[in-house]
């Protein structure tokens, strides 16, 4: 495929590879082909006909697509001659002929490839005088994409991405000639994870999202590149503002990233940016009542308390959304303010919040992988939390690779959505209920086969916190056996690799609630987390923070966690701030600032340094500059430092993979009997979502999957039930999932209802009467 | 000037009972192919074949042997028969399948052997009914007898065939389109390259896509020999033909004839004349998709060669006479509505231009064309058809837009007064 080959486009010799296309091929060299259905990450089609080119064969000049046709050698091609131009302006004339024309209510008009390209290579002037075609417009394909009919000139790239791409073959192409239309299939609405990538690639306003529509003029919008911190994958974003307000996230399409596609959860969780929930005053609780205060008094309020408890015990509940600059200054604070600074080093005082984090498998024993490895492999294995609901286009790269012929091995219980794509899928028969192996894998001869002296990629991480390590570590020492594995650490939470690296040794909520002495003088900080909520030791939590002498809340919302705070200090957010983040390869990317701080609000690393002057101690940075400098001195020397500099050159704007060493202090979870099995779903009950108001309807239905035998054994058969499990009675909706072993039901976390349910209690299940489908509002 | 009954002897000759496999066989049905798994080898069979001379009954007429001979290699091979007939004035296959669905059988049978195909498939047109009962039951008395099924005759092959019914879609009778189709997908053309089916087609794999008349010729070609097929007709156009002639004509129907007489001839004859004596101002020589022939073009013969060199194509053999009191402009309409209502929709020339042309030509029926229409329309069909020549270019991937311009590039070629008088009168035809 890579071979060299010579050909002429318009009289100019040009080189391309063997095998590539046309079109593709003459982008590389600088000449531009019109085109509307043609996009780089689908599979051809050749409807639009827009790119035909005359190319020279045997039985004279013939009119090919350039986007089905591939370069050979010595082929020769015109992309201007007369017949090329006259074929252009007619594909043109007939796109147009039933275009409503509706440009200046379009949200597309500015940035519309139609009409930029009717302006480059069109007729001029419209022969056409009968009536246009008419359909019902705009008609709701799904809860946050609209379709209208009419502007569609039927390019198959929703359709193809869709199919191709996602996975949700949803949307398709019913009727056929002039009454061909894009349409879903009936009572079943374009239900995606990745929907609104179909808004993005429409050539024509065709497609919009509701949280887009009528907002803005694309001339009007102020852009800057950035990182998405949605999950752990980085995906690149372009963000567009009007008006100091957050209207839309596109994605960009990093090679080594996400390659141009979003998540929903990525494209449209930024509305709360703007929410009148959002916090913008300092507040102090006095008599169990928030009053605002300024900066200075919070420092002193702060200070007094300190020295009244007198050397309290200082702990830090950190999230997974702050940059590596804030994590650094988080650290030095952390650092400071543990009296047992000059101890050894595992009496670290940072907690992450995440239940029971996962180990990871670091140092040299490991070769730690990036997403390019997925295509370069001959095998993925695949043991973790659920990929697509946590690191969505996570699941799209694995696809993509399972489909250019890389074989899939998918272990567990939780991966249930890659089960279609997988050669091997290992669940019930040797997994039991609490994630164990039941059997060596030497013993299991399918997998033996399809791994053994392969190429492995490796996707490693807890399927849920009650996992214990120690039965990833016998799946990474039989690979690392068998075959030569590459290693990614399965963190899918946002920064949490920044995280990892800049602070010193990081801890789990299960440390954390074992450490906490409430015999002592305690102070809390949370710092963008809220661990009340996103974890089954919430109940545990809360009583630790309402033990507390003082807490101490840096966030962006009142939350479960924030509102059980003494001091709560409102910082900035995504696109309110500068700095790093490392992705799940520890690739470190920029995240950039287009919005001014809301409020009175400041950024976290801002906080801390104002509150370690008042205390008379020193962290003297002016700006994330000057902490990114700080920062980068920390790197191994021979790596490319991700500086911001280094980062904002142009050969560098995907970023730099760059690994630090990682030290982690966790201790193995005990053996448990795990009866619920609590997942992290794609959308959830968090501050951010529930102040999204296009997005917030997503997370509302209250549902537990379980297989038919286990919904046997309780005698269920309609598709609502009654969850009990002590004191607590939910009602859920049943949804099927054979694939899970007996006896487990799965549920979601980070849902309004389930926060107090223990998943290792035993529970019960009751039908209850044919209710309507249930969701909470 | 007579009939040449090959392939539609038996059904002439048993008119009530030739679908029957009993009939079938009193008159020598299935013997060829018995003696061809007995004792002949694929290499014979393909030899006859290519000696015959056939090409393709379908329209496209490209030589059966070397089709076969394309056939690449595979484990897993199939022959799919082309059942789709659905363009306006072709009716030939229809009685193939109604009246002697046994000899397609046969056919297929000896197809298979000499392709080393196992699976066959045969894609009726959806409307047609009971032609596809009538082939489903012969399938079926078929297999009862161990004619199909595993060790057909006793032989060591096996050979299942799957009836499949369309969904009323005239593009599925393009070759790639009918495959998309029998998969399951939207029946609609795929992109070439590869340009053959013999090389990738059904599930990826190479199939022969055949015409029911092509196949249905091959239990004579095997009964006699590919030279005693050879010697019928002219070079280039071997063999008999059925032709469907319709149209103003005293007797119109299927007739088989050797290829060579001229059209004239055949009309006279055969047809019995054109109704009241009238005389024919044009018509279509291959299909509702060839390029017209003028009233004074009757002399031309009826060979693939000769149509062809007169810019336009035996195709299926449709053969449509339209006399003096027609209306050619509603005659244009009339096919032009029929393609606008066929295209699939994928390419944007066909899937737009041809209901815009459909939309012109009524608007003229309607008095309200404009002098500028007469360009306009040759200028859109310009933009499916770039320089309007035949066999036609294209801006699309399969020829159906393209044979949409087809009537009015003739029209206004050939009867453009016709059209220029209607226009400034405003008249409102019919």
């Amino acid at each position: 495929m890579t071979e060299k080959i010579t050909f002429t486009v318009d009289g100019k010799q040009l080189e391309g590879k063997q095998g590539q296309l046309l079109i593709e091929a003459c982008e590389d060299s600088g000449i531009h082909i019109p085109r509307f259905c043609w996009h780089k990450r689908l599979d051809p089609v050749g409807m639009c006909r827009m790119c035909l080119v005359e190319i020279e064969t045997p039985r004279g000049k013939a009119l090919v697509p350039s986007c089905t046709t591939q370069v050979t050698d010595e082929l020769v091609v015109e992309t201007e001659s007369d017949i090329v131009k006259k074929a252009q302006e007619g594909v043109l004339e007939f796109l147009l002929i039933n275009h409503p024309l509706d440009c200046p209510i379009c949200d597309k008009a500015g940035e519309c490839p139609l009409q930029d390209q009717t302006m480059a290579y069109g007729p001029g002037e419209s022969r056409f005088i009968e009536e246009k075609r008419h359909f019902e417009k705009p008609i709701p394909v799904s809860d946050i994409v609209l379709l209208d009919r009419e502007r569609c000139i039927l390019c198959a790239r929703c359709t193809r991405f869709s199919d191709e791409i996602s996975g949700d073959p949803l949307i398709e192409f019913i009727q056929r000639g002039n009454k061909t239309q894009v349409n879903t299939f009936p009572d079943e609405p374009f239900k995606s994870y990745f929907s609104g990538n179909t808004v993005q690639i429409c050539p024509v306003g065709a497609l919009t999202s509701t949280s887009y529509r009528f907002k803005a003029r694309p001339w009007d919008l102020k852009k800057v590149s950035s990182t998405c911190n949605c999950c752990s994958l980085g995906c690149s974003v372009e963000l567009n503002v009007s008006q100091n307000k957050m209207l839309r996230i596109l994605g960009e399409d990093n090679e080594f990233t996400n390659q141009g596609w979003l998540s929903d959860k990525g494209r449209y969780n930024f509305e709360y940016l703007h929410s009148e929930n959002r916090l913008l005053n300092i507040q102090v609780k006095e008599d169990n009542d928030f009053v605002e205060i300024n900066i200075a008094d919070a420092n002193t309020t702060l200070k007094q308390k300190i020295e009244e408890l007198q050397n309290p015990d200082v702990k830090f509940v950190i999230g997974a959304n702050s940059t590596n600059e804030e994590y650094f200054v988080i650290n030095k604070f952390a650092n400071l303010m543990n009296r047992n600074e000059f101890l050894s080093k595992d009496k670290s005082n940072v907690y992450f919040a995440d239940d029971h984090l996962f180990e990871g498998y670091f140092g040299d024993e490991y070769e730690n992988a990036t997403f390019e490895d997925l295509d370069k492999s001959d095998v993925i294995v695949v043991w973790a939390e659920d990929i697509k609901d946590n690191i969505p286009v996570l699941f799209l790269r694995i696809k993509k690779a399972v489909k250019n012929g890389v074989k899939l091995v998918v272990l567990g219980h939780t991966n249930t959505s890659l089960e279609g794509l997988a050669d091997l899928y290992l669940g019930t028969e040797i997994i039991s209920t609490n994630f164990e192996l039941e059997t060596s894998l030497s013993n299991v001869k399918e997998f033996q086969d399809i791994v053994e002296d392969k190429k492995v990629t490796a996707i490693v991480g807890k399927s849920t916190p009650l996992q214990q390590k120690k039965s990833l570590d016998a799946l990474v020492s039989q690979l690392q056996k068998i075959s030569s594995t590459k290693i990614f650490n399965c963190f899918s939470k946002a920064n949490t690799f920044g995280a990892l690296q800049h602070i010193d040794q990081l801890k789990g909520l299960n440390e954390f609630y074992n450490e906490y002495d409430s015999s002592k003088k305690n102070i809390i900080f949370t710092i963008g987390s809220n661990p009340v909520n996103e974890s089954f030791f919430g109940p545990k939590v809360k009583n630790i923070l309402q033990d507390a002498d003082f807490v101490v809340s840096l966030d962006i919302f009142i939350n479960e966690t924030t509102e059980l705070a003494d001091l709560i200090l409102p910082t900035t957010s995504f696109g309110e701030k500068e700095g790093t983040i490392t992705n799940m390869e520890m690739r470190v990317m920029k995240q950039n600032k287009i919005l001014p701080d809301p409020g009175s609000t400041l950024s976290e690393w801002e906080y801390l340094t104002s509150i370690a002057k008042s205390l008379g101690k020193d962290i003297e940075f002016g700006s994330v500059y000057e902490i990114n400098k700080a920062l980068v001195n920390e790197y191994q020397s021979d790596d490319i430092a991700p500086s911001f500099d280094n980062l904002n050159k142009p050969s560098n704007l995907f970023g730099v993979i760059n690994r630090k060493d990682i030290d982690l202090n966790v201790r193995e979870v005990d053996k448990n009997k795990v009866s619920i099995l609590m997942v992290r779903r794609l959308y959830g009950d968090s501050s951010t979502q529930t102040n999204s108001p296009s997005i917030s309807m997503l997370s509302t239905e209250r549902f537990i999957e379980l297989n038919s035998k286990t919904l046997e054994k309780y005698g269920i058969k309609s598709n609502v039930a009654n969850l009990t499990q002590g004191p607590l009675s939910i009602f859920v909706n049943i949804r099927l999932n054979n694939l899970l072993p007996n006896d487990l039901v799965l549920a979601p976390i980070n849902r309004r209802g389930f926060e107090n349910l223990d998943p290792t209690k035993d529970f019960n299940l009751k039908e209850t009467n044919n209710l309507k489908e249930l969701s909470v509002n | 000037m007579k009939e040449t009954l090959l392939l539609t002897k038996h059904m002439r000759e048993n008119p009530e009972e030739s679908h029957l496999l009993k009939s079938y066989e009193k008159n020598g049905g299935y013997k060829g192919a018995k003696k061809v798994l007995k004792s002949g080898s694929p290499e014979l069979v393909l030899e006859e074949i290519k000696s015959s001379n056939i090409r393709g009954r379908g329209g496209a007429g490209f030589p059966t042997g070397v089709k076969w001979g394309f056939l690449a290699e595979d484990e897993e091979r199939y022959l799919v028969i082309n059942a789709d007939e659905s363009e306006p004035g072709t009716f030939k296959d229809r009685i193939l399948l109604e009246r002697d669905p046994h000899q397609l059988i046969e056919g297929m049978i000896i197809t298979c052997f000499a392709a080393n195909i196992s699976k066959a498939f045969i894609y009726i047109r959806g409307e047609y009914a009971k032609p596809a009962r009538r082939v489903q039951n012969a399938v079926e008395q078929a297999y009862e007898k161990g004619y199909l099924g595993k060790n057909i005759f006793g032989s060591s092959m096996d050979l299942d065939i799957v009836v499949h019914l369309g969904a009323g879609a005239y593009i599925c009778g393009e070759e790639t389109a009918l495959l998309n189709s029998l998969e399951g997908r939207r029946g609609e053309p795929r992109l070439k390259p590869p340009f053959f089916p013999a090389v990738k087609g059904l599930y990826n794999k190479p199939t022969l896509v055949n015409n029911v008349e092509t196949i249905s010729s091959v239990p004579w070609i095997m009964n006699n020999s590919g030279k005693d097929y050879a010697s019928l007709g002219v070079e280039g156009s071997t063999g008999t033909r059925i032709f469907s002639l319709s149209g103003h004509i005293n007797n119109p129907g299927n007739y088989e004839i050797e290829m060579g007489s001229s059209f004239g001839e055949f009309v006279e004859s055969l047809g019995k004349g054109v109704r009241n004596n009238k005389s024919i101002k044009a018509y279509i020589p291959g299909g509702a998709s060839a390029p017209w022939l003028r009233g004074d073009q009757l002399e031309v013969k009826m060979t693939i060669d000769d149509v062809a060199n007169e810019g336009s194509m035996l195709g299926s053999g449709a053969v449509v006479m339209m006399d003096e009191d027609t209306n050619l402009l509603l005659a244009a309409k009339s096919l032009v509505s029929f393609f606008a209502h066929e295209s699939c929709g994928q390419c944007t020339p066909c899937r737009e231009g041809t209901t815009w042309l459909e939309n012109i030509l009524e608007r003229i029926a309607s008095g309200r064309g404009r002098l500028s229409d007469i360009d306009l329309l040759l200028d859109v069909c310009d933009n499916i058809s770039p320089g309007l020549t035949w066999p036609p270019k294209m801006t699309t991937i399969c020829p159906l837009g393209p044979s949409a311009t087809a009537s009015i590039v003739s029209l206004m070629k050939d009867f453009r007064s016709e059209v220029e008088i209607l226009l400034p009168k405003k008249v409102v035809l019919r």
